[in-house]
């Protein structure tokens, strides 16, 4: 029995009377691995706004990890520090650095100033960077600028530096978004790989690509859970034949 | 830690060796040293361009490579300067006065000596009294800790308030403009208890060193500024390697992506701006007793406008174009506006250079932001490839 590690109940917002997220309500453990899917504007975006602290949310609960502490009144470097870590819809490495500074940067290390102007390069960090580097497929551009990556790469140079931070929750939005199928399946290995210890959310419009994750599916419209199952069982689900096809 | 430091930043080597180099030939081409190529004068003005590079370095770190643009720190160099022309004006009227009081016939209480000292110094606002600013004028120590205290306290009230709201781009610099004319319109006021506009005036006269020609004052000051600039330089070119570096310019390209990366984005970008009004504090310390004299002029909003050109036009995003941008830009500066440059007459029209400096200025400006995005010390890289290549 695995235990909830995120739990939203009832959270609801609005922007300029427009009801983004309605009465959301859902549970994801650890370690587990969750697509997440839904038309344009069903609030998936929101949706991890809210738990990453970017928007807050009119009314609801949102709490993480065994202690149940709310996320609600923690900024959002805190979530990230308490482990929360997300990979934005484009992807968003600092191109002026190289993929090893990018790496460094993420690393599980003391985020305070002085922790990081009195930082010293030790040989586990090094030896991080390298096991990070390979699992992501860019052990040999370890020193190239990351704004020279490809797209695809980039990708995963993000998904590299998520894993860097040393989440429990990992937050994906769209990884798959505008890769060749070899690099779509690289990707599928790195997301089930890391959902092995972790939990780990995949915002996804693209359904070969959730088939291909084969886990529990959610289905988002109009700001709540539609549908929640496997693949097929949703997919077999008249309201979300209706959303998906028009009525 | 030094040595893999200075090894992974050779421009840093460079750079100190240059600032070495140029330093010893001023010295020896001054009148002190005999040569007397250099005017005295002329040692001060390059003795007040190294602590022009000196903000100019501050400026590139906080605008460069965190991104945040600035438009106010000349205030904070402008504090340095009152801070430490407070404790020179006191010092030097306090031996005058007792000088001319101690002919009379009966020795001066120490109560008459203030008194006598603060006609002198506020007669010309016609007041008397010490005012409170001026409680520590008369401690050397406390002043110089004030060029510090000051600006630092300054800049970490006003960032602490600007960067908790997230307020960023231009609106910050908007921000930073008013703060600095806030500042100048304050000092410009009779009662401000800093002289208003007659501001703190001769402070090339050093209390103690009345005997000392001012030949060999300049050249102290001008290795003090000398001095500065180097460890300043050292300073910030550690803080911009390493993690640090990543970081704050991390929080330049995406200050979200950072966030997200769990760094706590406005305490970076606190410390920077507070670190860079720090040492702005320092150089405007240094710069004012070479100058002579300060008034509210010198942090008005323009100056800080000028310090964002000069780094600009040098090439943001490395020191040593800030450097140069400064250098070059004040330094042409003084020549154009000083008479230096030669009228071009066109017959129908004059071209006077005093007039039309600010046009040349502001072509220079709009040319290197559309040509030379780099600037200046975009140049080095040229050679630099050059280099590579064969």
């Amino acid at each position: 029995m695995m235990n909830t590690l995120l739990e939203l109940s009832g959270v609801s917002v609005s922007f300029d009377g427009f009801r983004a997220i309605n009465n959301l309500s859902f549970q994801i453990g650890e370690p587990e691995l969750r697509a997440i899917i839904g038309p344009n504007g069903a609030g998936k975006t929101t949706f991890m706004d809210i738990i990453t602290g970017k928007t807050r949310p009119d009314e609801g609960r949102v709490i993480f990890g065994e202690k149940s502490v709310s996320l609600l009144k923690m900024s959002e470097s805190q979530i990230a520090r308490s482990g929360i870590g997300r990979k934005f819809q484009k992807p968003t490495v600092f191109e002026a650095q190289t993929v090893r500074e990018n790496l460094a940067m993420a690393l599980s290390n003391p985020r305070g100033p002085f922790d990081v102007l009195l930082h010293r390069k030790t040989p586990t960090g090094a030896h991080r960077i390298e096991e990070l580097a390979a699992e992501i497929g860019l052990i040999d551009h370890l020193t190239r600028r990351s704004g020279e990556l490809s797209h695809g790469q980039k990708q995963w140079l993000e998904i590299g530096m998520l894993l860097a931070q040393d989440p429990r929750l990992l937050l994906v939005d769209e990884p798959a978004a505008g890769m060749t199928p070899a690099e779509r399946e690289h990707t599928t290995d790195l997301l089930k790989r890391a959902a092995q210890t972790r939990a780990v959310v995949v915002v996804e419009h693209d359904m070969e690509f959730v088939r291909r994750l084969d886990c529990k599916v959610t289905v988002l419209h109009e700001g709540s859970v539609l549908a929640e199952g496997s693949l097929d069982h949703v997919t077999k689900n008249k309201d979300v034949i209706d959303v998906y096809l028009g009525r | 830690m030094t040595q893999g430091f200075l090894s992974k930043n050779p421009s840093v080597l460079w750079f100190l060796a240059a600032l070495g180099l140029f330093t010893l030939c001023v010295t020896v081409l001054s009148e002190t040293a005999g040569v007397g190529l250099l005017s005295t004068s002329f040692i001060k003005t390059l003795g007040k361009t190294l602590c022009l590079c000196l903000i100019a370095v501050a400026m590139d770190v906080v605008w460069g490579y965190c991104g945040i643009l600035s438009l106010g720190h000349f205030a904070f160099f402008g504090i340095g300067g009152y801070a430490i022309g407070m404790w020179l004006m006191y010092a030097r009227t306090e031996i005058i006065v007792i000088r001319s009081l101690n002919s009379a016939a009966i020795p001066p209480t120490p109560e008459e000596i203030t008194d006598a000292v603060g006609q002198q110094i506020f007669g010309v606002v016609g007041a008397t009294d010490f005012p409170w600013l001026w409680a520590f004028s008369d401690s050397l120590f406390l002043q110089l800790l004030m060029v510090v205290l000051v600006p630092g306290l300054l800049a970490l009230a006003f960032g602490w308030l600007a960067f908790r709201s997230r307020v960023t781009g231009v609106y910050l610099s908007i921000l930073t403009q008013a703060m600095t004319l806030a500042l100048s319109l304050y000092l410009f006021q009779n009662d401000s208890g800093l002289r208003g506009n007659n501001g703190l005036s001769g402070l090339q006269n050093i209390p103690g060193f009345e005997k000392t020609p001012q030949a060999v004052i300049s050249l102290w000051f001008f290795w003090a500024s000398a001095l500065a600039l180097g460890l300043g330089y050292v300073l910030f070119a550690w803080v911009v390697s390493g993690k640090m570096g990543s970081v704050i310019r991390g929080i330049r390209d995406n200050e979200s992506r950072v966030r997200f990366l769990g760094y706590h984005v406005e305490t970076y970008k606190l410390f920077v701006f507070t670190l860079t009004a720090i040492v702005s504090g320092i150089a405007g310390a240094l710069y004012y007793p070479q100058a002579g004299i300060i008034n509210p002029a010198e942090v008005a909003p323009i100056a800080s406008i000028y310090l964002a050109v000069w780094v600009a036009i040098g090439g943001r995003g490395r020191l040593y174009g800030a450097i140069l941008g400064a250098a070059v830009v004040s330094l042409l500066s003084s020549w154009f506006t000083g008479g230096g440059a030669p009228n071009i007459p066109l017959g129908f029209y004059t071209i006077q250079w005093t007039d039309w400096w600010l046009v040349l200025l502001g072509f220079s400006f709009v040319a290197v932001t559309l040509f030379f995005p780099k600037g200046i010390g975009g140049l080095f890289d040229l050679v630099v490839r050059k280099g590579d290549q064969k």
